[in-house]
């Protein structure tokens, strides 16, 4: 089992590498410049998108292919980093591309149900899943066609068995047939996802468990934070239920910030006593709707500064894939703000309150 | 060899009437990469039949497999001549819908039984832990102060619904420890039943649930439970074996029923992406050149009518969409490996798996030279690529094998075996074994101010491999002006005429440097000519390629030009002092003998050679793969870096069977 120097050393350098190539602010900046969806398209085929883009067609690129393009690129970046991860990484770095595999799973589930409330004749269920699918490659254990062909929640739930989603979807399918609604399965998979990714970088060892519970803690820390904002705001839950649907680690956040949250402290004083640079956090949550998702942007930036500084120092760590590939899903989601943005009315104003790399320096 | 497999373009016609045998041509060989049709800008005429047909061959193999799976029975691939046409859909239906109602009637009958069965042993694992309680456990719910609520949770939950119900008194067992469904217990006042039911359910405890024929204590639905599951189990006893006597009956019929609807659903995947006009179809792809000639008897003898009109490709900048197909040769894979790490080259791209052929095993050899070691290192890589030993090393064994060749060429220059040098060789070895070039501990600086010519060398290569790159891809603009085009050269010509003036009279002085600036050339002119055209290069490329505006930027444009200069000129010092590394493992691989030896004493005695021998086997593990992570960090970033792009297409033949050869 290599390690430190010998086991990182290749990845390290490559990961490098394709760090230099992430967009930059600056970059981002000028693609929001874009006036519309094609030229959008066409400063991008400029960047390392340029060959994924260039694959089809330009009157083929609608903004849903142009967005699938772009997230196979992400899909082959894991594949290559995965590819070159030492042994003991590999679980941590599977499990956290296992991410955009539980996103698949959600659509295939919220599609089973939309179809069985609105069928739609002209068009068959798969067909319209798949697009919005990442196109996740062999890596997947998803019998995802399957699952929508099944017709029912239940039965497709059937096919999901010797898989890692079996478990926890088991438990929470009874509450699912009594309440017919996919909130407690999709809780019960985030839940169970982030203990696993949590458990795979707690069984790491020295500097790569450092660095993997800083990162992945990061990531936990927006997740527990916005949950809690979000059940107590949207959903109105109890404090026993928040506790239950929250997870007890993280890095910044601890349990008892997320408790006192669930019990009825102020929220935005915790938040800010925890990321004490985002400003004016009461504002976001007085105006929810629009504050929320405001406040996650402001997160997020605070995970990609996270990321960022595992690029200094003692490169031969599993921090800095980990790092890498997290900041290109988020330069990703930039994108597909920006296509989304510039095939819309979406106001320029709007758009930038979005992104997430235009108020930083890299 | 020195580029990807030439390709030609084929564009073929095919009448409808030929349709299916040609594209079973197509498809047996390997060798044909398709280009979707719907990229081409050909419209079909009507919708295409054959997407449809696809999906319904898609559909009928999944019914079979399933079908194969009830009955326990594995697909199995067969060749792809043992295939006569792509299967009539109603037939292969009526086949299937035969069998599939002799089979899933008692298949649906076995699901069931196993189900129920599982459920049975899920309520009896749930009761057994409380088989001793003397209650009935309906009594449990009728509690006039107590609330309580016996099931099953994940294990992972536990202590979270612990921790969301620490305001409210309550007691909370587990019953039965499981690490995926423990059985637990959880009781509270009936006055705060609201808060431990949304606890429980939020923790996703599933209350324990009886059929409402168990009645009576704990101990006895444990015992009508167990009763039941004997019954059941004896049923899927009955039914499996009736399964077995089935899939027995009709295993041949299936496999080739599944092998013809699978092939027949790779055959209408491919059709669905042809070109489909009204009487006849068009295909477009690509095939490695040297398999041409082979292909195209075989089409014309699968169709006598086909059109075959084949373009064959230039290498150029423009041929991004050319797939490519590297030469297919056992001896290179493991440095093709290292290269499709790096990426995979494009079509109209030099393929550098020749030149790393000799660059790494050769640079790995100087900076590990040692003859033991090195026959030692040859050894191990024969052995794992043969999967004799340190099988985990397979893919890498032909590249130990080489690298340990150069290791124990340089060895020999070095005068080093097993790490004993000069006289300690006569003393603990007994024969004579003097360096025939150099001894890298005893000339250090020498060997430092080798490296670095060897590093000159190298550099002026790529740079040249570079320029023959851009005049292939007729991109002038970066011939002249690009990174590593001929302006970039020239300074870094006059870059070594300073470092000489530099270092000259230092012992590690480059005397390539120094060669060069003993060139009749005005170095003193032509170093801020370069410099200048190093500056503007962005400018001078927008003049060659008409790209305007010319100064993007204002002044801003020539502050970044500077920089883009200082940058140049820092990375051309550094790539060029990297190859100190060189030298300097070299000097290391001796240091660390040396090292070895202090701890193993003087006398020869037992403690001495096993000291020696478990130095050795550390050195060529450790010391090896560190030379070896350097050795594709120089070839990464200072070597490939210079005139390699990647970004190639993969090659993609259709084919019939997934372990048909790559062409």
């Amino acid at each position: 089992m290599a390690g430190g120097v010998s086991g990182y050393a290749a990845i390290s350098a490559k990961v490098r590498a394709m760090y230099s190539n992430l967009l930059t602010p600056q970059d981002i900046s000028r693609l929001s410049e874009s006036p519309d969806f094609s030229s959008l398209i066409s400063a991008l085929k400029h960047t390392q998108y340029g060959p994924y883009l260039s694959a089809l067609k330009d009157n083929e690129l609608t903004p849903r292919r142009a967005v699938q393009q772009i997230k196979r690129r992400l899909a082959d970046t894991y594949a290559s980093v995965v590819q070159m991860s030492p042994t003991q990484a590999r679980p941590l770095i599977r499990q956290l591309y296992r991410s955009f595999e539980l996103g698949n799973l959600k659509a295939v589930l919220r599609s089973i149900v939309t179809v069985s409330s609105s069928w739609n004749a002209d068009e068959a269920p798969w067909d319209r899943v798949r697009e919005v699918l990442f196109p996740f490659g062999s890596f997947s254990t998803l019998p995802a066609q399957a699952m929508v062909e099944s017709g029912s929640v239940a039965s497709a739930v059937e096919l999901l068995k010797g898989t890692p989603y079996e478990s926890a979807i088991s438990f929470a399918l009874r509450r699912f047939s009594a309440e017919q609604n996919l909130f407690p399965i999709e809780v019960a998979l985030d839940l169970d996802y982030w203990r696993r990714l949590w458990t795979e970088a707690r069984k790491l060892k020295g500097l790569d468990r450092e660095a993997a519970t800083k990162i992945i803690g990061s990531l936990l820390d927006m997740n527990n934070l916005m949950w809690t904002a979000r059940y107590k705001i949207y959903h109105k839950l109890s404090e026993e239920e928040l506790i239950n649907y929250t997870l007890p680690f993280g890095f910044r956040a601890h349990d008892d910030d997320i408790r006192a949250i669930a019990a009825g402290a102020d929220a935005a004083a915790v938040i800010s006593r925890i990321f004490p640079t985002i400003p004016d956090v009461a504002a976001l949550l007085e105006k929810p709707h629009t504050g929320l998702p405001k406040l996650e942007v402001q997160i997020k930036r605070q995970v990609i500064q996270q990321c960022a500084a595992a690029f200094i120092g003692n490169p031969f760590h599993v921090g800095l894939p980990l790092a890498f590939l997290i900041l290109s899903d988020l330069e990703i989601q930039d994108l597909i703000a920006l296509i989304e943005a510039k095939s819309s009315d979406i106001s320029d104003e709007e758009l930038h309150s979005t992104l997430l790399k235009t108020a930083l320096q890299n | 060899m020195f580029f990807p497999r030439e390709m030609t373009e084929v564009e073929l016609i095919i009448p409808s009437k030929d349709l299916v045998t040609v594209t079973k041509t197509l498809s047996g060989r390997g060798v044909f990469h398709q280009v979707d049709s719907a990229y081409l800008g050909i419209e079909s005429l009507g919708p295409n039949a054959w997407q449809e047909k696809a999906a319904n061959y898609s559909a009928l193999e999944r019914r079979i497999q399933t079908t194969m799976h009830t009955l326990g029975l594995e697909e199995q691939q067969r060749s792809a001549s043992d295939f006569d046409t792509i299967i009539d859909l109603g037939a292969a239906h009526a086949d299937i819908d035969r069998i599939e109602g002799e089979v899933k009637e008692v298949g649906e009958r076995l699901l069931a039984e196993k189900k129920r069965m599982e459920l049975l042993e899920s309520q009896l694992r749930q009761i057994e832990p409380i088989s001793d309680v003397n209650v009935e456990v309906g009594a449990l719910s009728k509690s006039e102060h107590l609330y309580s609520i016996l099931g099953v949770m994940p294990a992972a939950q536990m202590s979270r619904l612990e921790t969301s119900l620490a305001r409210v008194p309550h007691v909370f067992f587990t019953l039965k420890e499981d690490s995926q469904k423990p059985v637990v217990w959880l009781l509270g006042p009936r006055s705060a039943y609201d808060v431990l039911d949304r606890a429980a359910k939020s923790a996703y405890l599933n209350p324990l649930t009886l059929p409402e024929e168990f009645i009576g204590t704990p101990e006895e639905i444990a015992a009508k439970t167990r009763k039941a599951i004997e019954t059941s189990k004896q049923a899927i006893f009955g039914l499996e074996a009736q399964l077995k006597k089935l899939g027995d009956a009709h295993n041949a019929e299936l496999q080739k029923l599944w092998w013809d609807v699978h092939v027949s659903r790779l055959m209408a995947d491919a059709i669905a992406r042809f070109g489909q006009l009204r009487h006849t179809y068009v295909v477009v792809g690509w095939v490695p050149t040297a398999e041409l000639q082979a292909l195209t008897e075989r089409l014309k003898a699968a169709s006598k009518e086909i059109l075959i009109e084949t373009m064959p490709t230039e290498r150029t900048a423009h041929s991004a969409n050319v797939p490519v197909a590297l030469t297919n040769n056992k001896w290179l894979k493991p440095i093709q490996e290292l290269i499709t790490t790096y990426g995979r080259p494009g079509y109209g791209e030099l393929d550098p798996t020749f030149m790393v052929m000799l660059t790494f095993p050769i640079l790995y050899g100087a900076m590990f030279g040692d003859l033991g070691q090195g026959l030692l290192m040859m050894l191990v890589g024969a052995l794992a690529h043969k999967r004799i030993f340190m099988k985990g090393l397979q893919s890498i064994g032909l590249l130990l094998v080489y690298c340990g060749f150069f290791a124990s060429v340089f060895g020999t220059l070095y005068g080093s075996i097993f790490g004993f040098e000069g006289h300690h060789i006569q003393e603990y070895l007994g024969f004579h074994f003097e360096p025939l070039w150099i001894s890298p501990v005893n000339d250090i600086l020498t060997i430092l101010g080798l490296a670095i010519d060897a590093g000159i060398v190298i550099l002026l290569f790529s740079y040249l491999l570079s320029l023959f790159n851009a005049a292939r891809a007729k991109d002038w603009a970066h011939f002249w002006f690009g990174h590593t085009g001929v302006v970039a050269i020239g300074f870094y010509l006059c870059f070594l005429t300073i470092l000489n003036s530099l270092l000259g009279s230092t012992p590690i002085a480059p005397k390539l440097a120094a060669a060069i600036s003993r060139l009749p050339l005005p170095f003193g002119i032509l170093t801020p000519i370069f410099a200048v055209g190093v500056m503007l290069n962005g400018l001078f490329r927008n003049i060659v390629e008409g790209h305007r505006p010319l100064l993007d930027g204002g002044a801003m444009f020539f502050v970044q030009a500077f920089m883009d200069l200082f940058e140049g000129a820092i990375s051309m010092l550094s790539n060029t002092l990297s190859f100190v590394r060189v030298g300097a493992f070299a000097v290391a691989h001796g240091g660390l003998s040396l090292a070895i030896f202090s701890l193993a004493g003087t006398e020869p005695t037992i403690g001495f050679w096993i000291t020696i021998i478990i130095g050795n086997i550390f050195i060529t593990g450790f010391e090896g793969l560190i030379v070896y992570i350097q050795t594709m960090r120089l070839h990464y970033y200072e070597i490939l870096g210079k005139f390699f792009h990647g970004g190639g297409m993969r090659f993609e033949p259709l084919r019939l069977n997934p372990s048909q050869e790559e062409a």
